[in-house]
């Protein structure tokens, strides 16, 4: 069965995933999966290092979550997986050649990814006001190490989704050729998959 | 012509559903007290929303097979790792005692 870009539509009920450049192969491209992998498997070694501080230091990791701002953990969660649906709808966009509607969908995603960054530098000052540092105790620590080390993400992976904005302003993602713009997407949703891990073991397992 | 097509997608209510399931989260934070069944249900939401993501966002549900293995059994096994842990808790902190 040949599957071509017009058998789906932007918010229609056509599944995005029967995309010719998806079906049975990489998105996007190599290169960014060898760094999806790397990050995740970052990403795996914290979670490692948590379960095994957890199990050591279970009082301080029963009570941890309970000092922090759960509202500001929900937020940034809603931040994210709207971002990752925003970038969704982008590249849903461009493969039915919209570019204009590809860049708004982008705008928000990059906004939401700004929205997280500034509730998560709040929830930093929040967390001071209450006495809560990086050497509070154990949780704490693993809290920061984790939760910055996310936020470097989120800053960079919001960078690249303003180059694929600039990319399409000048036309070099189009329809036919977007196989960048869908590995910026993928990095994108590792950063947002990354998350939720961390909000939960963070904010609500006690 | 341009068709205006008011159904949800795949796409949209994976949104929907994702939020419904991370407000549920924050609830369980802040009321529910620790117990393997509140943990049980959390990794089971973890290993949901992990694949509701990678499925419908990141468009893995038909991609390459070595990837979609990967990327999947990572959501399945940590998800498991974070019950094992709260299970066997004493155990993990008996083999790694330095």
């Amino acid at each position: 069965m040949t599957i071509t870009a017009t058998d789906f539509n932007l918010n229609g009920s056509g599944a995005v995933t029967q995309e010719p450049e998806t079906l049975n192969k990489i998105p996007g491209n190599r290169a960014v999966w060898v760094g999806i992998f790397a990050e995740m498997t970052e990403f795996a070694l914290f979670f490692l290092v948590y379960f095994i501080a957890k199990a050591h230091y279970p009082e301080q990791f029963n009570q941890g979550p309970l000092e922090l701002n759960t509202l500001a953990g929900m937020l940034n969660t809603f931040a994210l997986i709207s971002s990752s649906y925003f970038v969704a709808k982008a590249l849903a966009a461009i493969r039915i050649n919209k570019p204009d509607q590809s860049i708004k969908w982008l705008w928000r995603a990059v906004f939401c990814g700004g929205i997280y960054l500034v509730i998560k530098v709040w929830e930093y000052h929040w967390n001071v006001g209450q006495g809560i540092e990086t050497n509070t105790n154990k949780f704490y620590t693993m809290y920061y190490y984790m939760t910055f080390n996310h936020l470097l993400h989120v800053g960079w992976a919001s960078g690249s989704l303003l180059w694929a904005i600039h990319q399409l302003k000048v036309g070099r993602y189009t329809q036919k050729n977007h196989l960048g713009f869908t590995a910026i997407a993928c990095y994108w949703h590792m950063v947002d998959l990354a998350w939720v891990i961390i909000f939960p073991l963070l904010y609500v397992l006690r | 012509m341009i068709v205006k097509n008011n159904t949800l997608s795949a796409l949209d209510f994976s949104w929907i559903l994702l939020m419904i399931i991370t407000t549920a989260n924050a609830f369980v934070a802040e009321t529910a007290e620790p117990s393997l069944a509140i943990t049980a249900l959390i990794c089971g939401s973890i290993a949901y929303k992990g694949r509701r993501i990678m499925d419908y966002f990141m468009e893995l549900n038909h991609a390459n097979s070595t990837i979609q293995f990967f990327m999947r059994s990572y959501f399945h096994v940590f998800p498991a790792l974070i019950f094992l842990s709260d299970l066997f808790a004493e155990e993990l902190a008996s083999l790694t005692a330095l």
